[in-house]
């Protein structure tokens, strides 16, 4: 394996590296020397805990739409060919701005005033890096000091960790092998079919929290996987100085251990997956760490693995030092609906009728946010398990009951109904109503079924895979106690079952269609729309926020420009639609002293301005938009703030369509004679 | 090294604001008056090109070869309605066609000529990829012709896509 290491130290890149080494804020606190407070970005959410907050407050209601670009830095050059994904959110320490990019997952250091490159650090993984599960630039990196050192660490396609020298991007040889620590062994099972293709990745962020960094574990999408069987998402704590790994939790139990038997007839053998794709939380103070973790194997068919299948769609509280567990909460038993748990858990101290609550609050894909005492891992607001439909699929094991939080209210639409469609004109209701007819509809935990070619051709759900709010998760306030999610009510999903071929897959039912696909709709338009429209009314995608102290929802707007399918729809002509916001599931809020910050996940095109989509900031108390800017594609990834040379920065990564990955720093214009 | 500003586009934009609306304890701005979106107007003509997907550019025929070639390479992230997957963009509807709107079918080919399939990248050639494109089309509602879309460049460069149907010239 080759490993090559571009070090570009520029002259005054050095000389603030320099002077970065000497300050006394450094040294001054050798354990949390950068944090959101002093205007830094250190983790992938700004902190630990997944707060995606920061107290500056520059950038105001009054000055937002006057943001200027301060610079733009395109990530083409960083890989093989262009990305189109860009996904990462930077982190900024001492005055330089530290990210992912390209499709071979470089590292970038950029001055943070200027843009300008620092270092590149790139692996070269060959094949491994080919046969990754989770391809591309990923969702960013982690920072650890100790006040001398200073370490970038990343999880590279073929799933290596890596430590380099934030200084200079070179590998820091004292940590794992040369520098590496290969995620693919040393992880209680033997990864099959080999270290080089074996199936299991990661694309997230790494994060770190007292000297332990915690790495997830991802596979391919899932829904119609190759096999039953697959390698197991494992989560494991390193040593951040050493790379020594320090425990690893089971997230399908070994025999013998408790919650083996929640997978019956042995079925936690062969079963896989069960990883943590998105993002870990840290509760740095409580030495607590905590795990959203995904589906088993068969995103939507479970007849292998019958049982509650933990810790399969939990939330699991694990001891920070030792992995040893302190709770877990289940969110869906049984999981085939591809909910996964898509999301950082947020840490939210929030004071519930009198009484200071140290909680957690789980923002997903079924638009429902789940809030927990994070020490006990009891619900702040009683969960109860609810009777749900016993579906009909041959093999299939079904659980008898879901869990349903009493609050907060769901934020998202998470079922489908006959109210649910379109009403603009008759005729699209018309037609809307009878694409819908050849699906079931039904509320949240509607099971899949075996898809029929006279119908159903599956069912219409909400929610699953690419519902609700996604891996941008949320964000939360911790001097208002509120929580804030972009989110989308229009991700239609079928949930149809199709006996697979042997030689595709060894698995009873994968997610297919029974009609060719494409030609669900029947009626000549795309499979889930009318005339371009989607078949549900809008608003298609919404920010919401919600107070925790009260689980109640404070205000919510829809989020995103009217699409030009809906502008520009000849059906509609004459109609005065309101802002319906926009259906996307890579919408990232970002939280500051006066606004909530998030970007349309769609372009729009307007006779009014270039084609273009809009950085929007609300203000946070009412959720009136205060303003906008236009930027060339769609926000891909969650933006951040930083403050630097006096000012304050939002970075946010855009690309989608034919547009390829870039970042663009936004600041005030200068400030001119006054 | 001060910041630079690349031009091109402009940083700013309308000053659309939000209002809000009352309602018991829950403060809900679903619909706001003030936004309503001017529906209708026409679509910005951003390339200058004579036809767009509208214009029957690929044959039933080779929709459905595309939607054999789909299901066996695509489908399996994409979706089989089409409607994306956890890692994957949905390839039907208005957030596909809003990011599309006013590009050509060039771009198309060529983003999923040079990204897919993301794991081992290049093995589709420009005829594969072609007619996925005329089935993405079939999916969603541009109608088909008698001719076939043909793969080379300059025949896809020439159509625009359009969200909705160009009005008739006068």
């Amino acid at each position: 394996m080759l490993h090559h290491s571009h070090s570009r130290l520029f002259p005054f890149a050095l000389a603030i590296a320099l002077a970065f080494v000497g300050s006394p804020a450094t040294a001054q606190n050798a354990t949390k020397p950068f944090t959101t407070a002093r205007g830094e970005w250190p983790s992938y959410t700004g902190d630990a805990r997944g707060s995606r907050y920061s107290p500056l407050d520059q950038i105001s209601a009054a000055n937002f739409s006057t943001l200027e670009v301060a610079w733009r830095f395109k990530t083409d050059s960083l890989g093989p060919r262009p990305e189109f994904k860009l996904e990462s959110t930077p982190l900024m320490i001492g005055g330089t701005l530290y990210t992912t990019g390209g499709t071979g997952r470089a590292v970038v250091a950029l001055d943070a005033v200027t843009g300008a490159l620092k270092w590149t650090h790139k692996e070269d993984e060959g094949p491994r890096g080919t046969a990754a599960p989770r391809q591309l630039s990923g969702r960013g990196l982690a920072y650890w000091t100790d006040g001398r050192d200073e370490r970038i660490l990343f999880v590279t396609p073929g799933y290596r960790l890596i430590a380099l020298d934030a200084k200079t991007g070179n590998v820091v040889p004292a940590f794992g092998t040369n520098g590496a620590v290969d995620l693919k062994a040393d992880i209680d099972q033997e990864i099959l079919p080999d270290i080089t293709t074996g199936e299991i990745g990661f694309q997230g962020a790494p994060v770190v929290g007292r000297d332990v960094v915690v790495i997830g574990a991802a596979f391919r999408e899932g829904t119609a996987p190759k096999s039953y069987k697959n390698n197991k998402g494992y989560i494991r704590g390193f040593d951040v100085r050493t790379g020594k790994r320090l425990w690893t939790f089971h997230t399908i139990p070994k025999k013998g251990e408790p919650g083996y038997d929640t997978w019956l007839n042995g079925s936690a053998e062969p079963t896989g997956n069960t990883g943590v794709w998105s993002q870990v939380t840290i509760d740095e103070e409580l030495g607590l760490v905590y795990l959203p973790v995904e589906s088993p194997t068969g995103d939507y068919y479970g007849g292998h693995r019958p049982g509650n299948d933990l810790y399969g769609e939990s939330l699991v509280c694990l001891d920070l030092k030792t992995g040893a567990k302190k709770w877990h909460y289940q969110l869906v038993h049984h999981p085939i609906w591809d909910f996964d748990i898509p999301a950082a858990p947020i840490l939210a101290d929030i004071t519930v009728g009198g009484r200071a609550i140290k909680a957690v609050a789980q923002p997903t894909k079924q638009g429902i946010l789940y809030v927990f005492d994070r020490v006990t891992g009891k619900p702040v607001w009683p969960i109860e398990e609810k009777p749900v439909e016993k579906g009909e699929v041959p093999g299939e094991w079904y659980s008898p009951t879901q869990p349903m939080p009493t609050k907060p209210a769901a934020y998202a639409k998470n079922g489908t109904s006959i109210d649910d469609l379109i009403d603009f004109t008759p005729d699209l209701r018309a037609q809307a109503v009878q694409i819908a007819s050849r699906y079931k509809l039904g509320p949240i935990f509607t099971p899949p079924v075996v898809s029929k070619a006279d119908g159903p051709l599956g069912t219409l759900a909400r929610g699953p895979t690419n519902g609700g709010s996604n891996w941008p998760g949320g964000a939360f306030d911790p001097e208002t106690h509120t929580f804030y999610v972009a989110s989308s009510n229009a991700a239609a999903v079928v949930l149809g079952l199709v006996q697979p071929s042997k030689e595709r897959s060894d698995m009873d039912w994968i997610a297919g269609s029974a009609a060719p696909a494409g030609r669900g709709g029947g009626l000549g338009g795309g499979g889930l729309s009318v005339q371009g429209l989607s078949i549900f009314k809008p608003p298609y995608g919404t920010m919401t926020a919600i107070n925790l102290d009260k689980g109640e929802i404070a205000w919510q707007v829809p989020h995103g420009e009217t699409p030009d399918a809906v502008r520009n729809n000849e059906a509609l002509k004459g109609l005065a639609i309101p802002r319906t916001g926009q259906a996307g599931f890579t919408v990232g809020t970002l939280v500051t002293k006066t606004l909530v910050i998030a970007g349309d996940p769609q372009v729009t095109t307007l006779t009014t301005r270039p084609r273009g989509a809009m950085l929007r900031a609300y203000d946070k108390k009412t959720g009136a938009e205060v303003g906008s800017v236009l930027l060339p594609a769609p926000i891909s990834a969650s933006p951040m703030t930083y403050s630097a040379g006096g000012k304050q920065y939002i970075v946010v990564a855009v690309s989608g369509g034919p547009y390829s990955g870039e970042f663009i720093a936004l600041r005030l214009p200068a400030g001119g004679p006054q | 090294m001060r910041g630079r500003r690349l031009g091109g586009w402009a940083t700013r934009r309308l000053g659309d604001s939000a209002t809000r609306r009352g309602h018991g304890a829950l403060v809900v701005a679903l619909v706001a008056g003030v936004f309503a979106a001017s529906i209708g107007a026409a679509d910005t003509h951003r390339l200058p090109v004579a036809r767009t997907v509208w214009d029957s550019v690929y044959s039933a025929g080779q929709a459905a070869r595309g939607e054999s070639a789909y299901v066996k390479g695509c489908a399996r992230c994409h979706g089989a309605a089409l409607t994306g997957g956890d890692q994957s963009p949905p390839l039907a509807g208005s957030a596909f066609l809003g990011n599309w709107n006013g590009q050509s079918l060039i771009d198309l080919q060529q983003r999923i000529k040079t990204t897919m399939p993301s794991d081992s990248i290049g093995i589709y050639d420009a005829k594969f990829v072609t007619d996925v494109v005329a089935f993405m089309l079939k999916a969603n509602g541009f109608p088909a012709g008698a001719a076939e879309l043909a793969s080379d460049d300059a025949a896809l460069k020439d159509i625009a896509i359009r969200t909705s149907r160009p009005a008739p010239p006068n």
